[in-house]
């Protein structure tokens, strides 16, 4: 909230992402941070960023999908593995460049997304949410009942490095850069998106799908959008997923991982794009805490053995999804704003 | 011919068993308009307390049964207290993201406290299948199929018929008004939770007596999904029929479509069924139909 006084006396001005000479300062400093991270971090830092930036581009998807257009979509995950499955098998059965397999993932991811929407036409609230538990159990199904030289079965399937021009992305900093690269477009995308007239109708049909459609907005046809989008977001993750990792399986795209997407947009807030990213960190970050410090306890617990690490993360995630909605449910974002605002007005009270 | 009668038998046993955890989920959002994501998690962690206090504490079943019961509900009640009775009066996406929360919340618990070995589950119903002429239809199933039918039937007089049940079924319509009507919102969520952890809990000892129980038993809570929605999410007793027709449906596609196409097309079946009734009838066989008023 800007404080008193202070109005855009434009339209132009009014839809502008940066808005401050501070903000555009702070955001060319993070783009250059971002791009000397490989020469001023360590292997495992710059791992650990190339995680968080796929994570942020589905996070995102899945933001504009159930934070701003209000579709709760527990099958991210599922999209995420279309795209990934899509990736490997262009990239190793035909040979095709990463420029093209990533968007076609993206599109099939898409595709995938939209027959779920589609069914938002006649159901809405958690019934919706529950026709997103079926794509994951269909996914899951179709890859491994499906003949296995077509999707490699429970044997998962290897992806050849991504090239361009001969010059081979292999190595976390050469995929760091890509990922970067993906992830800023992503993003900026999603920005262009929310304050367009397709991020507005979201908006309405969120916060009241009657009165949406009766100021004159097509309602099914946008939550099917929605889960476009949001599943396009989750298919272009998953390709750069399967670049990073080169190789996919069915067991990397579980219900957990969904949940664990929806996690990270409940902690970062609702309906902000920025509060995706966030919710990305915190989640990653606490992810990367449990990994490094579980198989310490898991040596002197000995019982427990190597899940301990699953576990955990599922105890923290769970208790953080819980802790949030009982006691912020408007994420980290909203307590930021908060802060913002008042720092902004102040001595005002408004 | 008798191989398929005993199909469609055993079929509409899985069914019921089905319906019985599926009743869980339809007794919670019965009585608080909460869509419980957890139930499977519910159901292991009540086999896990059938386990504790007879291959534990070594009680005997007549003393373990009850006693478990008791527990289980406790853990319900627990659950409801700490998570739940703070969102009264939140949106409908609180609650359900609550308890997806507490989906892998429960998870990790019980991988945690326990750990992920099989461990034997006590052997409650005889192990020995009842011999009809050719057929053979497993006891634990049979009994459970019994005790669904009855708890059915009676939960279902309760919520329909009696003055406690009807008040919560107020509340299963909106939290605000029925606790301006002078309806405990709070009690009625308790009841609910306990109620459908006890029933979780005889699921579960329907589902793993004599076989083994390790986490991964909880995916019942999603095989049971589909009936609760088919049925419709407010009734009880369309369970039955909801679940006799799915679990039948699974039974005839596992025994005669899966060795054709060589898949496990029987798993996913339910949900086929779930997707189908979801675009044609959303509400269900028997589910409240809601107006949409502005």
């Amino acid at each position: 909230m800007d404080p008193s006084g202070i109005f855009p006396t434009s339209y132009r001005a009014d839809r502008r992402v940066v808005r401050t000479r501070w903000q555009a300062a702070a955001l060319a400093l993070f783009v250059v941070l971002m791009l000397a991270a490989p020469y001023l971090a360590g292997g495992r830092i710059i791992a650990v960023l190339n995680m968080m930036m796929i994570s942020a581009v589905i996070a995102v998807g899945l933001q504009i999908c159930t934070g701003y257009a209000g579709q709760i979509n527990l099958g991210q995950a599922a999209f995420m593995g279309v795209g990934a499955y899509t990736a490997s098998i262009l990239a190793s059965k035909t040979g095709l460049t990463f420029l093209l397999t990533i968007p076609l993932a993206g599109f099939s991811a898409a595709l995938f997304g939209f027959l779920f929407g589609l069914t938002a036409a006649r159901i809405k609230g958690f019934y919706l949410a529950l026709t997103t538990i079926a794509a994951q159990f269909i996914f899951h199904f179709a890859v491994l009942n499906l003949p296995s030289s077509w999707m490699g079965g429970s044997n998962g399937i290897t992806v050849p490095p991504a090239e361009l021009f001969g010059l081979r992305f292999v190595g976390e900093t050469a995929q760091f850069y890509m990922n970067f690269a993906v992830a800023a477009i992503m993003v900026a995308g999603a920005f262009g998106i929310v304050r367009s007239r397709f991020g507005r109708a979201f908006v309405a049909v969120r916060d009241d799908d009657v009165a949406a459609g009766i100021m004159g907005i097509n309602v099914a046809a946008t939550k099917a959008t929605a889960f476009l989008i949001g599943a396009f977001y989750a298919g272009v993750g998953g390709a750069l997923w399967a670049y990073l990792i080169r190789f996919v399986g069915v067991d990397q795209f579980t219900l957990f991982h969904s949940i664990f997407f929806v996690a990270m947009i409940i902690v970062g807030g609702m309906g902000s794009i920025v509060g995706a990213l966030v919710g990305v960190f915190v989640i990653r970050f606490i992810q990367e805490i449990v990994a490094t410090v579980g198989p310490n306890i898991a040596d002197s617990v000995s019982f427990l053995g190597g899940d301990i690490v699953f576990a955990g993360m599922n105890v923290i995630l769970g208790g953080v999804i819980a802790m949030f909605m009982i006691l912020e449910p408007k994420g980290l974002m909203h307590r930021w704003n908060i802060i913002k605002s008042s720092y902004r007005i102040w001595p005002f009270p408004y | 011919m008798v191989y398929f009668i005993n199909d469609i038998i055993t079929g509409a046993l899985i069914g019921l068993l089905y319906a019985l955890v599926a009743m869980g989920f339809v007794v919670i959002y019965r009585a608080s308009k909460v869509f419980n994501f957890a139930q499977g998690e519910l159901v292991i962690i009540g086999g896990f307390i059938v386990w504790f206090t007879t291959m534990q504490l070594g009680l005997s079943l007549w003393l373990s049964i009850p006693l478990s019961l008791v527990l289980a509900g406790l853990v319900g009640y627990a659950i409801e207290r700490i998570f739940l009775t703070k969102l009264i009066g939140e949106s409908v996406f609180s609650m359900v993201m609550v308890t997806v929360g507490l989906l892998i919340l429960l998870r990790g618990l019980v991988l945690l406290l326990f750990g992920p070995a099989v461990r034997p589950f006590p052997i409650i119903f005889p192990l020995k299948p009842l011999f009809l002429g050719d057929m053979l239809i497993p006891m634990n199933l049979l009994a459970g199929g019994i005790i669904t039918i009855v708890a059915a039937v009676g939960l279902s007089w309760f919520f329909n018929r009696t003055r406690s049940g009807l008040r919560m079924t107020a509340v299963a319509e909106d939290h605000v008004v029925a606790s301006s009507m002078g309806i405990s919102v709070k009690g009625s969520i308790a009841f609910a939770w306990v109620l459908g952890a006890i029933l979780s809990t005889i699921g579960a000892m329907i589902f793993l007596s004599g076989k083994s129980l390790t986490f991964l038993a909880s995916d019942i809570g999603f095989a049971a999904l589909p009936v609760a929605l088919f049925a419709g999410l407010e009734s009880i007793g369309g369970l039955i029929l909801a679940g006799v027709i799915i679990g039948i449906a699974q039974s005839l596609t596992t025994n005669y479509l899966d060795p054709l196409i060589g898949g496990s097309l029987g798993s996913v079946v339910p949900y086929i069924i779930m997707l189908a009734i979801l675009l044609v009838r959303p509400t269900g066989l028997f589910g409240w139909r809601t107006i949409e008023r502005v």
